[in-house]
């Protein structure tokens, strides 16, 4: 058992344990976007980021991957936090403009504008990867992965084609904190979507 | 029930997400007093590591050994609950994902305590199915013995080198054993590549004089039984027409696609118009014309397709008459939407030997005369001529006679007129046993030498770790798949012909009336078959029908008048009702949404079992047509559907109180629209009054849906096989056979009737009584009647000079 404290209230983890899976045990809310639990995490988008403190000396660490340790003091709120999840929120908003779900997350903790450029105002994937590990790790296939390198990377299938490898089962739609899987699953799936016109449902 | 079942009900607050929509404390006393639950707790996230320690600290403290997790979606969940559940011997089949957050947290405007009630439902329904379930034993593969290597193409050799390098028995069968032989008849099924030839021949050595490959020269393939791990295959010599019979553990199918002439419509005369198939040694060793023209005419010929293989073969084959003579002038002329296929250095090469590359314009077609060649032009539209001593066309691809032999033998799949293909089957990989049919070479597709040798490495490879984790006992036996009670069994074949993952075979060799068997490995829980099953001899393990009816028949009873149950399929609908949660979308409360891994594999006795409880309404949410994972289950649903229409409509109910859709995952607004629709026509009609006269229709209705042979046979003979293409016409059936079938239907419903009268009443009745008690015409009981007796199932008393009627 290790004991240690976050937001001064001692709360008690078995080792291996995370800070984010002792706080959400104890009730205590700490914002994420490419963490789900349906995979292992991966702290990409930075937004769990707490902070740890010892006297004078503190640091920010993501909460999803950090381990806990015995002793440590943890805060989940200070204004270190606070400034760098705006931070982040406003080079979201830069990054994926057109995600309404990151817009309204980004409200929610005060955040409405960016001073970052928009490069592309169209743009709603954040590049947070659950979708390419979600198939890989649930679904055991990795039909698509992020392609490209730096500032070109995007998601889906090789060479951005359809591939027969997907089986079209959605998981990365319905994992996906954006939206922005559900316009590009279309172009990954191998089958194109039939327009239905008429349902067999009788009114 | 199974008495031995002990389900623990795990309640998920997932942080404030459940918690403050749902009233979670009157949802675990709602819980607690189910019989079917031993165990129920609520606890902060059942799926992160705090939340798993303190569900299998109960598991093992209570003995629990079913599991319903009150969550979020199985889609996304499911998978790393069983994963972290397995050692505590819950294996897949006894953990059940209900959705809160989806399906009643946020999609409804319900308060907290209403939510928990319909929580309630959906959590004891969960719970019944688990109790209802009995769990089948963890079983492991064995694959031994060797490896058949069928078909005779040229992928035979590299898939045998692999088995002969890793010292692994394999049985190949070929129609001659002489490399030469096999190489120098390589140009009638792979133009060109001669590149390959060198490292060909000595695969080939190599693999012939391997002490691990046995050889089986002039043997074809004449049968085959068994399942993966112990097949036994029966050859015919075509020399001296003996028989042979040879046990393996695994097949691989080698086989090349049939190169043919081109259609004398473009000039084929075999002598100076050829095909690149016509060019063998004999023919290049011969003294070389002047003016060679290739000319790339697939997309003529009607194959656009296959021209990238073509005009590769002809830069191949260029290449190989140049090296033999440089007096040679070789043009490639080409449709312009064919790339040119060569490299930096190759165009390089090109250019060094003088080989014309001619685009030309794809609108005019190319004219064969009298020494030339007439083209359009790409640049000028101008018709240029080219003259020629020789043309070569583009060969046609077909697969041959004999290969569809081997493939009809080994359960292969062919739609008319095209290529082999194994079954693809669009399910997670976890889902089946192993890849299926290996099939290598081009019969399975068109494709160059090259990629042929590849493609029989990668199935030796395939194979070879099939064996590694079987010896080392890795090997297990998927849980969701079929097994055929061969008790049951009379070996109908109905099961056969609709299952295609080819998982159903013969048990012994071919003949009418003999039971069939599952191959675990191959099937992929589909469960449309058993479904079809008319004798109820074919179950899916541990996600039977017994259990789908016990859920839908728990949660039946709990409805109220104007709720409907939607089952949705865990690739159509169920993705769509999760991600409109995700979009935060509401729907109609009144929906309850149980989600099934393919609405194929939904008796009808299912749907039958949901009036007879009283649900007022059932829905079937599918894929969308011609997008089904398994073997066109969300059309046998239809004509399963169809049938319960049929028989409701014959009992007097409103046809409208079932109904298949379709839903795709990625439209959730659609799909909303599907069940809200079909909720507000269940909502109009109300439920079926519950008297005693509907009770015994309704049950006469279950049980013709699950007992009657006859009409279960109808109905699956009736299903669409998988090498059906979409219907014709759009009209499943003509529809002389669907009157037909009604007729049947309401003979047969009336006959379940007067006997179940007869074994309630006990006691033989008169035809006047009968009729009056079931308040049917006389007329048409006294037919039925008479036909009964002749069938011997009730017999005829005369009392007072009136005839009375009762079982035998």
């Amino acid at each position: 058992m290790i004991k240690f404290n976050i937001n001064d209230t001692e709360v008690e983890a078995e080792p291996g344990w995370t800070i984010l899976e002792t706080a959400r045990q104890y009730g205590i809310n700490i914002p994420t976007l490419c963490y789900h639990e349906a995979v292992k995490p991966s702290g990409a988008c930075r937004l769990c980021m707490v902070e740890l403190k010892d006297g004078d000396w503190s640091k920010l660490v993501a909460s999803c991957i950090y381990p806990v340790a015995e002793n440590i003091n943890v805060y989940t709120e200070t204004k270190r936090v606070q400034n760098v999840r705006k931070w982040i929120f406003e080079m979201l908003l830069a990054n994926c403009p057109a995600s309404i779900e990151i817009r309204e997350m980004a409200k929610k903790y005060g955040v409405v504008s960016t001073r970052f450029s928009i490069k592309n105002p169209d743009e709603d994937c954040m590049l947070c990867g659950l979708c390419t590990r979600v198939c890989e790790e649930v679904v055991g296939l990795s039909a698509i992965s992020i392609v490209d390198r730096g500032v070109h990377k995007k998601i889906g299938a090789p060479f951005l084609r359809s591939t027969e490898t997907c089986i079209a089962c959605g998981s990365c739609v319905t994992i996906c904190p954006t939206g922005a899987m559900r316009s590009i699953i279309d172009r990954v799936r191998s089958k194109p979507v039939m327009q239905l016109t008429q349902l067999n449902v009788s009114a | 029930m199974n008495s031995e079942a002990k389900t623990g009900a795990f309640l998920c607050k997932c942080g404030d997400k459940i918690d403050s929509f749902v009233d979670l404390l009157a949802l675990e006393a709602i819980v607690s007093n189910d019989p079917n639950v031993a165990h129920c707790e609520i606890m902060p996230y059942t799926c992160l590591n705090p939340g798993f320690e303190q569900m299998t600290s109960a598991i093992t403290k209570k003995g629990i050994n079913r599991v319903v997790i009150a969550g979020c979606d199985s889609r996304l969940m499911l998978k790393k609950m069983e994963d972290q559940l397995e050692p505590f011997n819950l294996l897949k089949g006894q953990i059940s994902m209900v959705n809160l957050r989806g399906h009643v947290a946020i999609s409804n405007d319900l308060s907290p305590e209403q939510r928990a009630e319909k929580s309630g439902k959906l959590i004891k329904a969960a719970a019944a199915e688990m109790a209802a379930l009995e769990p089948s034993i963890q079983k492991m593969a064995k694959i031994e013995g060797p490896v058949a290597i069928v078909g005779g193409g040229i992928s035979s050799f590299t898939a045998a080198n692999e088995f002969a390098r890793n010292n692994r028995e394999c049985l190949l069968s070929i129609d001659t054993d002489i490399p030469d032989e096999i190489i120098g008849g390589l140009y009638k099924k792979y133009p060109g590549e001669r590149q390959h030839y060198k490292q060909l021949k000595k695969i080939i050595t190599q693999t012939l004089n391997s002490p691990c490959v046995k050889l089986l020269p002039h043997d074809h393939l004449q049968n085959l039984t068994g399942i993966t791990g112990d097949y036994t295959l029966t050859y015919a010599n075509t020399e001296d027409e003996s028989v042979t019979e040879h046990k393996a553990g695994a097949i691989i199918a080698c086989m090349d696609a049939e190169l043919t002439s081109p259609d004398p419509g473009f000039g084929y005369d075999g002598k100076t118009v050829i095909s690149q198939s016509d060019i063998g040694d004999g023919m290049l060793n011969k003294e070389i014309l002047d003016n060679i023209v290739f000319w790339i005419n697939d997309y003529e010929a009607g194959y656009p397709e296959f021209a990238h293989l073509s005009i590769q073969s002809a830069w191949s084959i260029t290449q190989s008459i140049l090296n033999r003579s440089q007096r040679a002038n070789v043009s490639i002329i080409f449709n312009e939407q064919i790339p040119i296929p060569l490299s930096a250095t190759e165009r390089a090469l090109s250019r060094n030997l003088g080989v014309q590359w001619i685009p030309y314009d794809k609108s005019i077609y190319p004219t064969l005369q009298e020494g030339y060649l007439s083209f359009c032009g790409l640049n000028d539209h101008v018709e240029h001529e080219i003259s020629w001593d020789l043309v070569i066309l583009s060969p046609q691809r077909k697969v041959s006679a004999k290969s569809k032999r081997t493939a009809k033998i080994l359960g292969l799949f062919q739609e008319e007129d095209n290529f082999l293909s194994c079954h693809h089957p669009r399910v997670r990989p976890d889902m089946r046993g192993h890849e299926g049919t290996y099939l290598a070479g081009s019969a399975k597709y068109p494709c160059s030498l090259h990629e042929a040798m590849n493609q029989g490495r990668k199935a030796g490879n395939s194979i070879l770790k099939l064996f590694e984790k079987s010896d080392a006992d890795e090997l297990y036996l998927p849980r969701m798949v079929c097994v055929v009670d061969s008790e049951k069994c009379v070996g109908c074949g109905q099961c056969q012909e609709i299952c295609d993952c080819g998982g159903i075979s013969l048990v012994g060799t071919a003949g009418g009336g003999l039971p069939r068997v599952v191959d675990p490995m191959t099937c992929t829980g589909g469960g449309t078959c058993a479904a079809a099953c008319p004798y109820n001899a074919l179950t899916l393990n541990n996600s039977t029908t017994h259990q789908r009816e016990t859920l839908v028949a728990t949660l039946s009873q709990q409805l109220n008048p104007d709720e409907v149950i939607a089952l949705a399929c865990a690739w159509g609908g169920l993705p769509a009702a999760d991600n409109a949660a995700g979009r935060g979308l509401t729907y109609d409360s009144k929906i309850h949404i149980v989600g099934v891994p393919c609405v194929g594999q939904i008796d009808p006795s299912v749907l039958a079992r949901a009036f007879l409880e009283g649900a007022p309404g059932i829905i079937l949410v599918g894929c969308l047509p011609e997008e089904c994972h398994h073997s066109y289950g969300v059309d046998h649903a239809w004509s399963r559907v169809n049938f319960i229409k049929k028989l409701l409509t014959i009992a007097g109910f409103e046809r409208k109180r079932i109904a298949l859709a379709h839903a795709d995952l990625n439209k959730p607004e659609e799909f909303i629209r599907t069940i809200e629709n079909f909720a507000k026509t269940i909502a109009s009609l109300g439920s079926i009054d519950k008297t005693p006269t509907n009770r015994s229709k309704l049950e006469s209705i279950y049980s013709l849906a699950k007992n009657n042979s006859r009409v279960r046979y109808l109905l699956s003979s009736g299903l669409r096989r998988p090498w059906e293409k979409p219907f014709r016409g759009d009209q499943r059936h003509g529809l002389s056979y669907d009157q037909e079938f009604s007729s049947v239907l309401a003979e047969e419903f009336l006959q379940t009737r007067v006997l179940q009268l007869l074994q309630t009443e006990n006691n033989p009745l008169s035809l006047i009584k009968l009729s009056e008690e079931l308040n049917e015409d006389v007329e048409q009981i006294g037919n039925r009647l008479w036909e009964m007796v002749d069938d011997g199932i009730v017999s005829r008393i005369h009392k007072d000079s009136e005839a009375f009627y009762a079982i035998i």
